[in-house]
């Protein structure tokens, strides 16, 4: 017998995806991604996602440099342009002490953003953990931890940001804190799904048969496989956070004005009804985020 | 029919597969299917005459399910067919939707694959009859009513009333089936459209179901095209065989012509393929380890099961898997496992491999024993007892590639220096017959088989004696199959490994394996010498088994 | 299959897990009383004392003695806390720092208001996302593929702003003064659009992905093939397995709405919870924070306890009787 004599792998790599996506034939093909992944997906990026990575990039480069993008003070206007509509020298007017309303916008987008990523920091690492510890540990572990995350889920997220607010004292970083608590319970839950899911899964158990201990079936598969999930909901919760701090800010629980949190803006500028503007710029650039946002984990669900 | 549709007029005579006396009832020409730009389909002609029944062979990826939709137009969105496809004298792919639904039911009738999967799982059997029961034009819904129950009990079911008022997830498999079958029939259509309608079921359930088919098509007088990737049911169930690959037709005729002289390379290939009609194929290979086997009075036995039982549950629930089983395997031979779904083999292998704790008897392999053992123990056993799981598809991590994939037992027990891993891992993978550009891969970027060699590989590099194979071919084409089984057959004869190999498919078995324990609700009901037991089965599931082994033209 | 001995053990199991869930969900509601205290208490700041001895407050000395030795605040954190809950317990909320009153008579003012702020944002919610479901998979193309993206805009807007352009909209450019009669059937109304826009946009998320996902499932083609249309399908096939899984996402809103409410009350000018929270929040009164803490935990566990008691018995695929001794350990 030798080596020559068998077929080296005849079967040919599945023709293109159809036959599969027909729902036609078993299912036994897997989707299937090219040796050339990277191009694949560049090539797949539609206009609407690449337009939201271009919003988000805008909206960091406002929070790193915002002197770039405006020179006009955001905490000192001229008295006499008070209330005036955008226009060329004022994109989004301004307020009713004549500063400039997207220089504001923009000075306030820091706050916003790196409140927002606090949160998800505390979520993604608090929940995270426990829902890695339920998940992998299981047993009383994950009985005692479940409950824990029931008692979170059952107390209405922005109310349990507000109490926890209150208590540590009504400043920015004060509600980033409680709103990264109120979304503990979701990562909790995603990570413990993920977890169970991907221990359950043929290949772990492939890998203990193949010699691996627990911590390295942890940590070299169960963690990888189940992150990606995690990711996209931490993403997810990225925008979702701004909203929430948002909303503290409206209802004075963040820094007080001069600050210029999204939040803030819109909850002052809904005092002059007569100046909407003052309302609708930063709300549309804290819809235009969240969208964008939303839209780049709504992407990464659906890339593998 | 439909008189007034000119393209009729324009049909000239019936493609080669309808016999030539018999008129067709479907005609298909030059019927071409593309997703969103992508060809699927290229070009395909066929005929089905009159209360003939025609089968459309091919294995994954040929297109042929895709055409069975097509025909039906139930193509998924982005699905796209053009040709002719002339229907009692209509051509179906150019009628309006609106014209062709009330053709689908009523004038052809479609079985799908899956039957777990092809019943709305929160309504009633009765409820979705009554939609089929509807396509009859009965006056009241009590005569609707009936004409469901008959149906019902027309294929086989004993309790009609009883299935009606069931949902799908309380019906076994094969049940739910022969309701899909009774729906199909009910309204009376004159082409029945059956996509691998026994593929999902275990060998026994597969050939009542074909005989229900056989018997209702006899009974009714209906057409039936039959997709199927078995050569084997279907030289034995069609009059003509259509062979597909890639979506093109490959071969194509009556069905005693094709099969008893296929004039296609593909189509002798596929021929070959099949364990059922070619027993003997790896005699040479086999016969290594038949010997090794002659001489096991020499040799210890490598596997050593005794008095192995395991109960899950407890009280009312509890099922007993695995029932007072025993078997020895001697060094260098293949012992197979054979039964259907829920005979507890399994089971047998995961209390082996030491993945299950049994509740009595004892494991030895190579002398030690699996169980009472420490974790380390176990896992230093376990290097010489590997596993290969039965779905390549969910047994490699996704995100994981080749190389170290097939490194990571080496890593794990920590052999050797870094370039001597390499070396392994490249020498385990040649002895697959995998090239080395594939190390770079993702499991996503691998064919079915190339997967299966992957894990076969990554059994190996430890250089293990023992294998456990775990159905490793279920999940695969039957042309990939064949490749998979030389390869461990020659693995075997250069290595001298030990093989136990589970399998629902007595065929297969019969190809490779040297000793082979038959097994049901988890009790061995008979074993002994492949040759022996094949040849003169003493135990009457043993016969049902065999009996169910399609075996191609008989008629 | 199912024999009389299989129904009436599904009948036991479906009892043993009634009771479960049950015990959980009342230990739930404690745990999270509890959660909630600690938070307060073991959070820098004293905000008890400081309101007792604000000098405005007016307290007598008599009246500071009686409200610490009432909550305890001379004893350790543990004891504070096993007095509380024992009060809670029994239904004793406590009583406003404040006001002097009991906290559970200035909640049962402001209640019904959030009830049918609450109870008619869900009902625009259903409404509005059963309507973008239907419209996604029964419009034409053109029709359908933008109004997918509704959800996703929904669940981008904060909805205090939903809030002020609907008053600015309709208070301003309408004329239709909102917030005079903040209580009044049209008031509740558009503060309900307000509350349950968002809402609807995760009902309707759910709903969407549910419908395609049971959409591309094999029975739907081969009910398909039984000649049943488009409509057919939608109504007597999809619409139910696609639902059925919203009546748990449903009850997890409850949360969004109440924390939501808080908002919207205050841009509506309601005087519901929300609003009571708010007052209690700007003026450190502990007591009613924790009390509303209490209630919607409560709320929460209630609706999601019935939900899942009901869920088995709507959902036939549901089998609480399936034996767990089939999990597989992973033995590493």
């Amino acid at each position: 017998m030798t080596l020559t004599s068998i077929s080296t792998g005849g079967e040919a790599a599945p023709p293109p995806a159809p036959a599969t996506a027909a729902g036609g034939g078993p299912q036994r093909r897997g989707t299937r991604l090219g040796p050339s992944r990277a191009r694949g997906i560049l090539a797949r990026l539609r206009p609407s996602v690449l337009l939201s990575f271009a919003v988000v990039a805008v909206v960091l480069a406002w929070s790193v440099a915002p002197t770039l993008f405006t020179s006009y003070d955001p905490a000192v206007g001229v008295t006499a342009d008070f209330f005036q509509p955008p226009s060329a020298a004022h994109w989004f007017g301004t307020d009713h002490l004549g500063r400039d309303v997207y220089a504001r916008v923009v000075h306030g987008t820091a706050s916003s953003v790196t409140s927002a990523l606090v949160a998800v920091a505390i979520g993604l690492l608090v929940g995270g953990f426990v829902g890695l510890v339920a998940g992998f540990v299981g047993g009383l572990v994950d009985v005692v931890l479940a409950r824990f995350v029931d008692v979170l889920l059952a107390i209405p997220s922005f109310l349990l940001a507000v109490v926890v607010v209150s208590a540590l004292g009504f400043e920015t970083i004060n509600a980033a804190i409680a709103t990264g608590v109120s979304a503990v319970a979701v990562f909790a839950r995603v990570m413990r799904a993920e977890v169970l899911r991907t221990r359950s899964s043929v290949f772990v158990e492939a890998a203990a048969v193949l010699g691996a201990n627990r911590w390295q079936v942890l940590t070299r598969h169960v963690l990888p496989n189940a992150s990606r999930s995690v990711l996209q909901l931490a993403v997810l919760q990225f925008g979702l956070s701004i909203l929430v701090i948002a909303g503290l800010a409206f209802l004075g629980y963040g820094d007080p004005p001069p600050a210029s949190d999204w939040g803030l803006l819109i909850s002052v500028g809904k005092d002059y009804p007569l100046a909407p503007w003052l309302v609708y710029a930063p709300a549309i650039v804290t819809v235009a985020t969240v969208l964008s946002v939303n839209r780049i984990s709504r992407w990464l669900r659906t890339t593998d | 029919m439909a008189p007034h549709d000119r393209l009729t007029t324009l049909l000239d005579e019936p493609a080669a597969t309808a016999l030539p006396d018999v008129p067709p009832v479907l005609a298909v020409e030059g019927l071409t299917i593309s997703y969103g730009g992508t060809q699927v389909v290229h070009g395909v002609d066929l005929a089905i005459g009159r209360g003939q029944s025609l089968a459309l062979i091919g294995e994954s990826g040929s297109g042929k399910s895709t055409i069975a939709r097509a025909l039906l137009r139930l193509l998924p969105e982005g699905g796209r067919a053009d040709g002719r496809a002339v229907f009692e004298g209509v051509d179906v792919l150019a009628l309006p939707e609106r014209r062709f639904r009330p053709l689908r039911g009523r004038s052809i009738g479609f079985v799908p694959q899956d039957p777990g999967a092809s019943l709305n799982p929160v309504r009633t059997i009765g409820a979705q009859g009554l939609e089929a029961a509807a396509l009859l034009d009965l006056g009241s819904k009590a005569e609707r009513r009936e004409a469901v129950l008959e149906t019902l009990a027309q294929v086989g079911l004993d309790d009609p009333r009883r299935v009606a008022a069931s949902y799908p997830h309380e019906l076994s498999g094969g049940m739910l089936q022969r309701v899909l079958i009774g729906l199909a029939v009910l309204p009376r259509p004159a082409l029945l459209v059956a996509d691998e309608p026994t593929s999902a079921l275990d060998v026994t359930i597969q050939k009542r179901i074909l005989d229900l088919l056989s018997d209702l098509q006899a009974d009714l007088g209906n057409s039936l095209l039959l997709i199927t990737h078995d050569l084997a049911i279907a030289a034995e169930r069609a009059d003509a065989l259509v062979v597909l690959k890639d979506g093109t037709v490959h071969e194509s005729g009556a069905t005693t012509a094709v099969f008893a002289a296929p004039s296609s390379a593909y189509a002798r290939r596929l021929h070959a393929d099949v364990p059922s009609l070619n027993p003997e194929r790896y005699a040479d290979l086999r016969a290594v380890g038949e010997r090794r086997h002659r001489d096991a009075d020499a040799t210890p036995a490598r596997i050593e099961v005794a008095g192995l039982t395991k109960t899950f549950g407890r009280g009312d629930d509890a099922l007993v898997a695995v029932d007072d089983v025993s078997f020895s395997v001697p060094a260098g031979t293949t012992h197979a496992l054979v039964g259907e779904s829920g005979s507890g083999k399994t089971t047998t292998i995961r209390l082996l491999v030491g993945l299950e704790t049994p509740d009595g008897g004892s494991v030895e392999v190579a002398g030690a024993p699996v169980h009472q053992h420490s974790r380390a123990e176990l896992r230093e056993a376990r290097r010489h007892l590997q596993l290969v799981y039965q779905n390549p598809f969910t047994s490699l991590d996704p995100l994981w590639k080749v190389e170290r994939l097939v490194r990571e037992p080496l890593d794990r027990y920590g052999v050797g220096t870094r370039a001597e891993r390499r070396d392994r891992v490249r020498e385990a993978v040649a002895s697959v017959g995998l090239s080395e550009e594939l190390l770079t891969r993702r499991p996503a970027a691998l064919s079915g088989g190339q997967r299966q060699r992957v894990a076969i590989a990554r059994a190996l590099v430890l250089h293990p004696d023992v294998l456990v194979l775990d159905e490793p071919t279920s999940a695969l084409d039957v042309s990939v199959q064949a490749d998979i089984v030389q390869l461990l057959l020659r693995l075997q004869a250069e290595r001298g490994l030990t093989y136990l190999f589970v399998s629902h498919d007595l065929a297969l078995v019969r190809q490779l394996a040297h000793t082979v324990s038959v097994m049901r609700h988890g009790k061995v009901v008979e074993s002994g010498p492949v040759a022996d037991v094949f040849a003169a089965p003493q135990h009457d599931y043993t016969r049902t088994l065999l009996a169910s082994v399609p075996r191609g033209a008989e008629r | 299959m199912s024999s009389t001995t299989n129904r009436s053990a599904a009948r036991r199991a479906y009892g043993r897990y009634a009771v479960r869930r049950l015990a959980q969900a009342v230990a739930v509601v404690l745990l999270a009383y509890v959660f909630t205290f600690l938070v307060i208490s073991v959070l820098p700041g004293d905000p008890v004392s400081n309101v007792l001895r604000d000098p405005q407050n007016n307290f007598s000395e008599q009246e500071i003695a009686r409200i610490v030795a009432y909550y305890g605040l001379d004893q350790p954190i543990w004891v504070q806390l096993v007095e509380a809950l024992s009060r809670f317990v029994v239904g004793d909320l406590g009583v406003s720092l404040r006001s002097n009153l009991p906290v559970s008579g200035l909640l049962a003012d402001v209640l019904p208001s959030t009830l049918r702020l609450a109870g008619a944002a869900l009902a625009v919610a259903l409404v509005l996302a059963f309507a973008i479901a239907f419209g996604v998979r029964n419009l034409p193309a053109p029709l359908a593929r933008p109004l997918r993206a509704f959800p996703s805009l929904f669940l981008s807007v904060p909805n205090f702003l939903i809030g002020l352009v609907l008053i600015q909209w309709f208070s301003f450019q309408l004329g239709l003064f909102l917030v005079i009669d903040a209580e009044s059937l049209l008031a509740t109304f558009f503060a309900a659009v307000a509350l349950g826009i968002p809402v609807s946009a995760q009902i309707a998320e759910v709903l969407i992905a549910n419908l395609d996902h049971e959409a591309r499932q094999e029975y739907a083609a081969v009910a398909r093939s039984r000649g049943l249309g488009r409509a057919r399908l939608f109504t007597a096939h999809l619409l139910k397995p696609s639902s059925l899984p919203v009546v748990t996402v449903v009850a997890l809103t409850v949360g969004e709405l109440l924390g939501g409410s808080l908002i919207t009350e205050t841009i509506f000018g309601r005087n519901g919870v929300g609003n009571l929270v708010q007052r209690s929040v700007a003026t450190q009164d502990l007591p009613v924070l924790q009390a509303v803490v209490a209630l919607a935990a409560v709320v929460f566990v209630v609706v999601n306890l019935v939900a899942d008691l009901v869920y088995p018995l709507l959902d036939p695929r549901v089998r609480l009787d399936a034996s767990p001794a089939r999990t597989k350990e992973v033995s590493a």
